[in-house]
C-alpha cells in the first residue's frame, strides 16, 4: 500500500466518522430544540381553563338573573375572558391542527356565533343587558355541548400527536444508537489504522537509528577522515581520522569553520577565494572531481599532503559537502624516496656510461698505437715466425679491439644513445664484403658459404649500414663459426618495405632450453666449444639490440645436431641507387697523391697515422694541436685534413671552426675528425662544426682507405658534377652572356639556400625538403648533376625526418657546390644571395 | 453597544425613580395594575404611571397569535427598580385568577415587558389585556420553552411581591 492509498483510506475514514457525528449531532440538536422549544403551552389545560371560564360565565348568567341588582361588570369581564379564550383558540398556531378536525372547527364556529350574537347586548346597556339574559342564558346552555366537544376532540387529538411525537423520539433514538454504534466501529477501526501507523513509524524510526548508527560507526572507524560542512563552511560532522589527522578534538572542530581548521595559512585565501567562487557562481573545481591531492595543515602548524574527494548533497537545511581526506604523507614520502632513488639510479647509469665511454676511449688510444706499430713493423723485413708472431699480436688486437666495441655498443644501446644513422646503401655490396670477409674462416671449417636474393634483387636500400653490416658479421661468423663441414646460407628478401634476412646452417644446433637465452649477454652456446672458438658472448646480445634498434625482430629456429636458422626483419625501404654512385662494392681504387694536414697531439698515433698515410703515398704535414694546424692551414693548402678532437692548447672542433670561419688558403678542406669519442651526439657535433666525416680511432688501415677513397670519390666525383654536354646545349641556346647570366642566378640561389641550411637555429624539415627540391629542379636544368643528387638526398633525409641524416647530406653539400662552381668557372662569390632573387 | 444602552437606561430609571419618589404619584385614571407587599406597601398602577415608568417594544411572534406582533410596554426589570422591589419572585395573577410565580431572575434587560400595547392599540380583556406578560420569544430558544408560556400571563391585573 503507498502512502497515497494509505492517506486516501484515513481521509475517507475521518471523513465518514465525521458525517455520522454531523448527522448525530444535528438530529440529536434538532429534537433537543423540539424538547426545549414547546410548540404548546400547556394546551389541555387551556382548553378545560375554556370550559372552566364558559361555566363561569354560565354561572354568571344564572347568578345576574336571581338578584336585582345584578353585577354586570363581572359578567361582562366573565364573558370578555370567554371571549379571550375563544380569540384564541381561533388563532393560536398551536390549536391549528385542532382547527382541522371538523368537530372542533363546528365546535368553534358554533361558539363563535354565540359570541358574535351575545357580544351585542354585553356591550349594551346594563338596562338592555338586563332583558337578554333569560335569552343568553338559553343560548349558553345551547353551546354548552359544543363547548364540551371542544375540550373532548382536543383530547383525543393530542393523545394522538403525543403517541407520534413518543413514535419520533424513539426512532431518533434508534437512529442515535445506531449512529453511535457506526462512529464507535469508525472509531475503533480509527484506532486500528491509528495503531498499525504507529507501529510503522516506531519500526520506521528503529530503522533509520539504525542506519544513522550504522553510518556513525562507518564514519567513525573509517580510516580515511570524514568532514561534513555545510555551504558556509561549518563543520557539521568530524569523524575520528580526522581527529587523528589534524590533531584536533571533534568537540573542538564543530562548528568552526572549515578553512580555520584544516587549510595551512599559505592556502587559505585561495581557499576562501575558492568558496566564495561557489557561493556566488555555483563555480566548483573541487567538488564532485574526484580525487584532489592538496596540502592539509595539522594543529601544530605542520602541513602534510592529502587527498581527498568532495561531494555535495542537498538536504533540507541546504547544500552540504562530505570530504573524504586521506593523509598521504607517507605515500609522498615514499614516492620522494622513489623518485630519488631513481635518479640515483639514473646517475649511476649515467656514470657508468660514462665510465666504459672513458675507459674505451684509453683502452683504445694505446690499443691503437699498438695496432698501428704492428701495422708497422709488418711492413719491415721479417722472418716468417716474426711475421707469425705478429700476425698473432694482431689479431689478439683486433680481438681486444672488437671486444672493446661490443661493450661500449651495448652501452650506448643501454644508455639509450644508439643513434641509427640511416643513409642510401647498398645491400648487394655490402653481403659481398661479408660473404669475402668469413670464406676464409669458412674454408678453413671446410663450410660452404654462399648468399642469394629470394625475390628480386634490391640492392639500394635506406638504412643504417654500419649497423645493419654488424648484424649480418655476427649472424654470418657464428654460423660460419659453429658450423664444421656443412653449409652457410644467407637468403635475402625485400618486399612491402621489410627487409628479412635468413641465415642458415647446417652447423651443431642449439638446445632448445638455450633458445632465448643464447640472446643475453655473456651466454654462450657451450662453454666447452666456446673456449675453442672464442667469444665473449655479447654478439647476439648486441645484434639483437641493433635489430631492436632498428625497429625489426629477431627469431631463431634450431634444432641440435642438424643445424640453426636465424632470421631477421627489419622495416626498410628500397631506394633508387645514388647518380654519383657506380655500381659494385666500395672501390679499393689507389686514389690520386693528396697533401694531407694530419693534426694529432699524440706522438705515437700520430707516427702511426702518418706513416699509413705516407705508405699509401700520401704527402703527409704533421701539426700537435689545433693551433698549430690553423696557423700552418691558413698558409698552405691542403687536399683533407686529418684532425684529432682532443688536443691541448685548442682542440679539433675549434680548430676546424676557425679554419672554416677565416679565408685562409685551406678554409674549404675537407677536415676527416679522428677520435676515440664514439658517442653519436658527438660525431654530430663534428660534423657540425665543419667536419666532413668522422674516422673512429684506433685507426686502421683499412677505415683510412675508405675515408680517403670516399674524399676521392668525392673528387673524382668532382670532376663529373656537372653535365658538360648540357652545360654547352645551355650556352648555345641562350649564348654566353645570358648563359652566364643564368648561371650566376644559380649561383646566387645556392648559396642562399646553403646559408639557409646552416643557419642557427636550424630550419624546420619542411623547409629543408621544400628548398631542396625547388634547387634540385634548378640544378637539373643547368646539368649540375652532382649537385643535383646532394640535395635530393637531403630531401630524401628531410622527407625522412631523419635530423642526422639531413644534417650529414647538408654537410657533403659544401664540396660538391665547390667542385661544381670550379666547373661552371663561377668565382666565389663573397655575398651569399641576390635580394632581389627569390 | 448594548453596555452604553444599559447604562443609559439605568441612569434613566435612577432619575425617574427619584421623580417618583419626589412626587409620589398617585393613579388618575383606572388601576389596572396593583403591585403589593413592595417596600412601599401596595403600589396601585394606571396607564399613565406604567407609560411614565419607560417603555419598549417587543417585535415577536407569539404561540397564541398569527405572525409577528409588536408589543409595547413597561420592561419588567424598570418596574422592579422603579419599586424598589428586592424579592425572590413575583407572583403574577390574572383577572380570571391564573396566577403563576415570576422569579427575580426574569426581571433583566432584554427579558419580559408588561405589554400595553399590542400593535399600537391598546388591548382589551377581549384582546388578552389589558395588561400581558410578554417575553421576547423570537430571541432566543431559552424563551421557547412550556416554562416561559406558563410564565406569559395575559389579563394580568395583579402582582405580589414574594419574600
Amino acid at each position: 500500500m503507498t502512502l497515497r492509498i494509505r492517506i486516501a483510506v484515513s481521509a475517507s475514514l475521518c471523513a465518514i466518522g465525521l458525517a455520522a457525528i454531523v448527522y448525530l449531532s444535528t438530529n440529536v440538536i434538532r429534537d433537543i430544540r423540539l424538547l426545549d422549544t414547546a410548540q404548546s403551552d400547556n394546551v389541555q389545560w387551556t382548553l378545560s381553563q375554556t370550559e372552566v371560564e364558559f361555566l363561569k360565565f354560565d354561572l354568571s348568567l344564572f347568578a345576574a338573573q336571581l338578584t336585582e341588582t345584578p353585577d354586570m361588570q363581572g359578567l361582562r369581564r366573565d364573558f370578555d375572558i370567554f371571549y379571550s379564550r375563544i380569540t384564541t383558540l381561533e388563532q393560536s398556531t398551536i390549536y391549528a391542527p385542532l382547527r382541522a378536525l371538523p368537530t372542533f372547527a363546528n365546535s368553534l364556529a358554533q361558539a363563535r356565533a354565540f359570541l358574535d350574537s351575545a357580544v351585542v347586548p354585553i356591550d349594551a346597556s346594563d338596562a338592555v343587558l338586563r332583558d337578554a339574559l333569560p335569552a343568553l342564558q338559553d343560548q349558553a346552555e345551547q353551546l354548552r355541548p359544543a363547548v364540551r366537544r371542544l375540550t373532548n376532540s382536543a383530547l383525543e387529538f393530542f393523545a394522538r400527536e403525543s403517541d407520534a411525537r413518543r413514535n419520533d423520539i424513539a426512532a431518533t433514538l434508534l437512529h442515535l444508537a445506531i449512529g453511535i454504534a457506526a462512529l464507535l466501529l469508525t472509531l475503533l477501526l480509527l484506532v486500528a489504522y491509528l495503531g498499525f501507523l504507529n507501529a510503522q513509524n516506531i519500526r520506521r524510526r528503529a530503522q533509520v537509528i539504525e542506519a544513522s548508527e550504522r553510518m556513525n560507526l562507518v564514519t567513525g572507524t573509517s580510516l580515511d577522515g570524514v568532514i561534513i560542512s555545510d555551504a558556509t563552511g561549518k563543520i557539521l560532522e568530524y569523524n575520528a581520522a580526522a581527529e587523528q589527522m589534524f590533531g584536533i578534538a571533534a568537540a573542538e572542530a564543530l562548528g568552526r569553520d572549515l578553512g580555520k581548521v584544516v587549510v595551512p595559512e599559505h592556502h587559505r585565501a585561495a581557499h576562501e577565494a575558492g568558496m566564495e567562487r561557489m557561493r556566488l557562481h555555483g563555480e566548483r573545481r573541487v567538488v564532485g572531481k574526484g580525487r584532489v591531492r592538496l596540502d592539509a595543515q595539522r594543529a601544530n602548524g605542520e602541513a602534510f599532503p592529502i587527498e581527498l574527494a568532495i561531494q555535495s548533497a542537498e538536504t533540507r537545511d541546504g547544500e552540504i559537502f562530505v570530504a573524504f581526506l586521506r593523509d598521504i604523507s607517507y605515500r609522498v614520502r615514499a614516492e620522494e624516496q622513489l623518485t630519488e632513488a631513481r635518479d640515483k639510479a639514473l646517475a649511476g647509469e649515467k656514470a657508468k656510461t660514462e665510465f666504459l665511454a672513458t675507459m674505451s676511449h684509453e683502452i683504445r688510444t694505446p690499443l691503437n698505437g699498438l695496432l698501428g706499430n704492428l701495422s708497422l713493423l709488418r711492413d719491415t723485413d721479417l722472418d716468417s715466425r716474426q711475421a707469425h708472431f705478429i700476425g698473432n699480436m694482431e689479431s689478439s688486437g683486433k680481438l681486444l679491439t672488437g671486444h672493446i666495441s661490443d661493450v661500449l655498443d651495448i652501452t650506448k644501446y643501454d644508455a639509450g644513445k644508439l643513434e641509427m644513422k640511416p643513409t642510401a646503401m647498398n645491400l648487394g655490396s655490402l653481403m659481398e664484403d661479408i660473404i669475402r670477409n668469413q670464406s676464409g674462416a669458412a674454408s678453413a671449417n671446410g663450410t660452404d658459404l654462399s648468399w642469394r636474393w629470394d625475390g628480386p634483387r634490391t640492392d639500394w636500400i635506406y638504412a643504417d649500414e654500419e649497423r645493419l653490416q654488424h648484424i649480418l658479421m655476427n649472424l654470418v661468423g657464428n654460423a660460419v663459426k659453429f658450423t664444421p663441414r656443412g653449409a652457410v646460407d644467407v637468403a635475402l628478401r625485400h618486399a612491402d618495405g621489410q627487409l628479412t634476412i635468413i641465415v642458415h646452417d647446417t652447423g651443431i644446433g642449439i638446445p632448445p632450453e638455450k633458445h632465448e637465452r643464447i640472446f643475453e649477454d655473456f651466454v654462450t652456446g657451450d662453454s666447452s666449444y666456446n673456449r675453442a672458438t672464442g667469444g665473449t658472448g655479447l654478439g647476439l646480445g648486441i645484434t639483437r639490440r641493433f635489430v631492436t634498434a632498428l625497429g625489426g625482430t629477431i627469431d631463431l629456429q634450431s634444432a641440435e645436431g642438424v643445424g640453426s636458422t636465424f632470421t631477421v626483419r627489419v622495416p626498410v625501404r628500397a631506394v633508387d641507387a645514388p647518380v654519383r654512385k657506380t655500381d659494385g662494392p666500395a672501390v679499393r681504387a689507389e686514389g690520386p697523391k693528396m697533401r694531407i694536414l694530419l693534426v694529432e697531439d699524440n706522438g705515437i698515433n700520430r707516427e702511426v697515422a702518418g706513416e699509413m698515410l705516407r705508405a699509401e703515398g700520401h704527402d703527409v704535414v704533421e701539426a700537435h694541436d689545433g693551433a698549430e694546424a690553423v696557423r700552418i692551414a691558413a698558409t698552405e693548402r691542403f687536399d683533407l685534413i686529418l684532425m684529432d678532437i682532443s688536443m691541448p692548447v685548442m682542440d679539433g672542433r675549434t680548430a676546424t671552426r676557425t679554419i672554416r670561419s677565416g679565408s685562409g688558403a685551406s678554409s674549404d678542406t675537407p677536415i676527416i675528425a679522428l677520435t676515440a669519442n664514439a658517442m653519436p651526439e658527438e660525431q654530430e657535433a663534428f660534423l657540425q662544426a665543419g667536419m666532413s666525416d668522422v674516422l673512429t680511432k684506433p685507426l686502421s688501415r683499412e677505415a683510412l682507405r675508405n675515408v680517403l677513397n670516399r674524399q676521392d670519390r668525392a673528387d673524382v666525383a668532382s670532376t663529373g658534377v656537372v653535365s658538360q654536354a648540357h652545360l654547352s646545349s645551355l650556352r648555345e641556346t641562350l649564348g654566353p652572356d645570358g648563359a652566364d647570366a643564368i648561371l650566376r642566378r644559380f649561383a646566387a640561389e645556392v648559396d642562399q639556400t646553403l646559408g639557409q641550411f646552416t643557419a642557427e637555429p636550424a630550419p624546420a624539415l619542411d623547409d629543408v625538403a621544400r628548398a631542396a627540391h625547388r634547387v634540385a629542379g634548378s640544378a637539373a636544368t643547368i646539368g649540375a648533376m652532382g649537385l643535383r643528387a646532394g640535395l635530393i638526398a637531403v630531401e630524401e633525409a628531410a622527407k625522412n625526418r631523419d635530423d642526422a641524416a639531413v644534417a650529414q647530406a647538408i654537410a657533403q653539400l659544401p664540396p660538391i657546390w665547390e667542385a661544381t662552381r670550379r666547373q661552371l668557372d663561377l668565382t666565389p662569390s663573397p655575398v651569399a644571395a641576390d635580394p632581389a632573387d627569390d | 453597544m448594548l453596555q452604553p444602552l444599559v447604562k443609559a437606561a439605568a441612569l434613566l430609571a435612577f432619575l425617574s425613580c427619584s421623580a417618583l419618589a419626589q412626587s409620589s404619584a398617585a393613579p388618575t385614571g383606572d388601576v389596572i395594575l396593583t403591585v403589593s407587599n413592595t417596600p412601599a406597601g401596595e403600589v396601585p398602577l394606571d396607564l399613565a404611571l406604567l407609560e411614565e415608568m419607560g417603555s419598549e417594544t417587543i417585535e415577536t411572534s407569539t404561540i397564541w397569535t398569527e405572525g409577528v406582533q409588536s408589543f409595547e410596554g413597561v420592561p419588567l426589570h424598570v418596574l422592579v427598580e422603579r419599586l424598589g422591589i428586592d424579592g425572590e419572585a413575583l407572583k403574577a395573577t390574572a383577572i380570571n385568577d391564573y396566577a403563576v410565580d415570576i422569579p427575580a431572575e426574569d426581571a433583566v434587560a432584554g427579558g419580559p415587558i408588561i405589554a400595553y400595547r399590542l400593535n399600537g392599540e391598546l388591548m382589551s380583556v377581549r384582546d388578552k389585556g389589558p395588561l400581558w406578560l410578554v417575553y421576547p420569544y423570537d430571541k432566543a430558544p431559552e424563551f421557547q420553552t412550556e416554562v416561559i408560556y406558563a410564565r406569559s400571563i395575559w389579563q394580568l391585573d395583579r402582582l405580589e411581591v414574594a419574600e
